[in-house]
């Protein structure tokens, strides 16, 4: 099989660089190691969602197998879908620019690195990705870095606890804004306008952006892409002069495939991305594909998070949407992150238990039961903290030699810890949302359990030094010229903003660059607005 | 399901409190009920519930989640997450149901679903088959495994699978909740 552009994943990176790519009319394959999940059959998804499992299984499971290590024990299960549509099958849609200070840590706060590409760089092409994804907001946030465009669709009105919240704020003297989100407000871009189906980790309708139903189906019906499900690259392969060559893949029948191209993109996660450049040992890199910086696979991050919740007398009314739609940036952004780690507050829309598990938490039964759901439902306002984590050389993604995957390779051991900083932010946040539940006159504050966002970053960061970086500011490998690695991966820092937005203005951005050197002119010539995405609200 | 006198003698020692099982077979027609031992390899065979499986799983589930007999509407609920649990390949909710059954028409020498409800809330209490949770060295009856399984596993299955439904969402007052679409300013505001 050939191609001009052979591309390694279907998920927000890979779909979104695959669209932009055909419409330049440049001949794109995708492989997929997933399946292409059948909208007929999304009702199965919801339903898994609704009983508490994950939406998106795939098999095989061997597949996915992976081990941990470090001092906290981060679960890629639920966290990163296989398929068409990647994580955009299951992601909050949460999608928020990074704020221009994320880009120069160092710069700014004397921490970290600075992005060899600013957010100035970057602008347009989240405008574009806006538009692409058809993102939902206003511009009321206070910290909001310039933008040049409005956002496509009208942002969600608060909801019912948001008011509860946003007098709390207002007197504690913290921001509240809206939260911006890739879901129809409004029908847009073929999609339906949100109906607050409640189950958006499974989207029943397909109003919340997800690349199959839109990015990937656009891609196919220009006729230059063609994405092919199933299939498993186990390993790139090189020609004498360094460059890659082929991706060798295989499906469930384990016959090895070749899909050679000009130019190849690993758009798989920042887990396998990282995987597969380890796998793909040569003579000329003995430690793995593009990796003479000796950093494939290190600095993963990801955004630790803590709910707070606290008892309200009165029904607040939950579960009658299934997102958020307010939030606070300020404690990203008006903090000297030199030594306090910034977050984001989410209010939220739906805390506490919902009835099923109050019924088997309460140990009763018959009209006793009945009597206690009815009681205990809706007395529960939270907040979600998300953290902003550095990136820690320690945190990596390596390969276990002892644990093999369906086709008999290594599985990704991702060794993951916290350090202090992570840790003071947790706890200022802790602080932060406690207060506001207190002004709020709620009983029984208290946090729950650490968990993760399903954010995986910062595996093949970008950079201009090749000894410090693995990709460029093109997101180019340093040592492959004709090899691209996109998505979080190739994030410098993290930010404690969801990462997906950044994702597509990179992938637009890279796919820009990488149609001007095919078509043998600059990036500059292939302008953004001759290929991206336009869609009309309908 | 009509009454025969043995079901009469069973039911009635069954109030009060007498085990059933400790019984000799007494004579009269032969039900599948008897046959197989709980837990055995029949309860986890695949295939759809029965009809009768599915009534005497339903009656059990209207004492558990209501404390009566379930409306039709309700009824159709539980019948849902029955049939949506029961395809699940590995055939574990299968058997599950199967051992759940099985060990409630054993207990109640009957079709348990042919029980008055305050028979059936009778049976169920004297065996403790209401109560999820089970203490270390409790004595469970003559099917110790059968109720052990039906106690830490199918209990919790059944009122989490009705108060996870429509049913559930109905009884806090929500008409839509997740998985049913509906109008997206309700949100807003606090309901009527």
């Amino acid at each position: 099989m050939e191609a001009e552009v052979g591309i390694v994943g279907a998920g927000a990176a890979g779909g979104v660089l695959a669209l932009e790519l055909a419409r330049r009319g440049i001949q794109v394959v995708v492989l997929e190691s997933g399946p292409r999940h059948d909208f007929a059959r999304r009702g199965e998804s919801v339903r898994r969602y609704l009983r508490h499992e994950n939406p998106w299984p795939t098999l095989p499971r061997e597949l996915d197998r992976y081990t941990v290590g470090g001092s906290v024990i981060y679960q890629l299960e639920g966290r990163r879908a296989r398929g068409v549509g990647g994580s955009t099958l299951h992601w909050e849609g949460y999608a928020l620019r990074m704020h221009e200070r994320d880009f120069r840590l160092r710069t700014s706060h004397g921490i970290a690195e600075d992005w060899p590409i600013t957010y100035q760089d970057l602008e347009p092409y989240y405008t574009a990705a806006e538009r692409m994804l058809g993102v939902a907001g206003t511009a009321d946030e206070p910290w909001a870095s310039p933008r040049s465009g409005s956002f496509p669709l009208p942002a969600f009105a608060f909801s019912h606890s948001d008011s509860l919240f946003a007098g709390a704020c207002q007197t504690l003297g913290i921001g509240f804004h809206h939260l911006p989100q890739a879901r129809n407000s409004l029908a847009y871009d073929g999609r339906p306008q949100c109906r607050a189906c409640g189950t958006c980790q499974a989207c029943p309708i397909g109003a919340r952006a997800s690349v199959d139903l839109a990015q990937i189906p656009q891609a196919e019906a220009t006729g230059h892409a063609r994405v092919v499900t199933e299939a498993t690259v186990l390993r790139l392969e090189l020609d004498l002069a360094g460059e890659v060559e082929a991706l060798v893949y295989a499906g469930l029948d384990k016959v090895e495939r070749r899909l050679t191209a000009r130019i190849f993109v690993l758009a798989g996660g920042a887990v396998e991305n990282a995987r597969l450049l380890l796998l793909s040992t040569s003579k000329p890199f003995p430690t793995g594909l593009a990796n003479r910086s000796g950093l494939v696979g290190k600095c993963f991050m990801s955004h630790p998070a803590v709910d707070v919740i606290g008892r309200a007398r009165d029904n607040v009314y939950p579960y009658r949407i299934g997102f958020s739609t307010a939030m606070s940036r300020q404690f990203a952004i008006e903090r000297d992150r030199a030594t306090r780690g910034a977050f984001l507050l989410e209010f939220l829309n739906s805390a506490g238990p919902t009835p099923d598990r109050i019924a088997m938490a309460s140990g009763l039964t018959g009209e006793a039961l009945r009597r206690r759901v009815k009681e205990e439902f809706g007395r529960w306002l939270g907040i979600r903290v998300y953290v902003e984590q550095l990136p820690d050389r320690a945190n990596s993604i390596s390969l276990n030699p002892n644990v093999r995957d369906y086709f008999g390779n290594p599985a990704p051991h991702v060794r993951y810890s916290l350090s202090p900083y992570e840790r003071g932010a947790l706890n200022d946040a802790r602080a932060v949302a406690g207060r506001i539940l207190k002004m709020l006159g709620l009983s029984d504050i208290r946090p729950t359990g650490l968990f993760f966002a399903g954010h995986q970053i910062g595996t093949h960061r970008m950079g201009t030094d090749p000894r410090a970086s693995v990709v460029d500011g093109d997101l180019r490998a340093h040592d492959v010229p004709n090899l691209y690695l996109v998505g979080s991966g190739c994030f410098v820092t993290a930010s404690a903003s969801p990462p997906t937005l950044t994702i597509a203005a990179l992938a637009i951005r890279a796919a820009e660059h990488i149609a001007g050197s095919l078509r043998g002119g600059t990036p500059s010539e292939t302008t953004l607005r001759s290929a991206s995405y336009f869609p009309a609200r309908n | 399901m009509k009454s025969t006198r043995r079901t009469l003698i069973l039911g009635f020692l069954t109030i009060i409190g007498f085990d059933p099982s400790s019984l000799p077979r007494l004579g009269g027609r032969s039900e599948d009920i008897w046959a197989a031992p709980i837990g055995g390899a029949q309860d986890s065979a695949r295939g759809p519930l029965s009809d009768l499986e599915l009534e005497d799983l339903v009656a059990f589930a209207g004492v558990l989640v209501e404390g009566r007999a379930l409306s039709a509407e309700q009824r159709g609920f539980l019948l849902d997450h029955l049939a949506d649990r029961a395809r699940d390949p590995s055939g574990y909710y299968a058997g599950l149901y199967r051992t759940t059954a099985r060990l409630l028409n054993r207990l109640a020498g009957t079709r348990f679903s042919s029980l008055t409800p305050d028979r059936r809330l009778a049976l169920l209490s004297r065996y403790r088959l209401t109560s999820a949770a089970v203490a270390p060295g409790e004595p469970l009856g003559p099917y110790p495994d059968a109720a052990r399984e039906v106690r830490t596993r199918a209990v919790p299955d059944l009122i989490g699978g009705y108060y996870g439904s429509a049913a559930g969402w109905a009884a806090v007052g929500y008409a839509t909740f997740p998985g049913r679409c509906g109008d997206l300013t309700r949100y807003t505001r606090p309901e009527p």
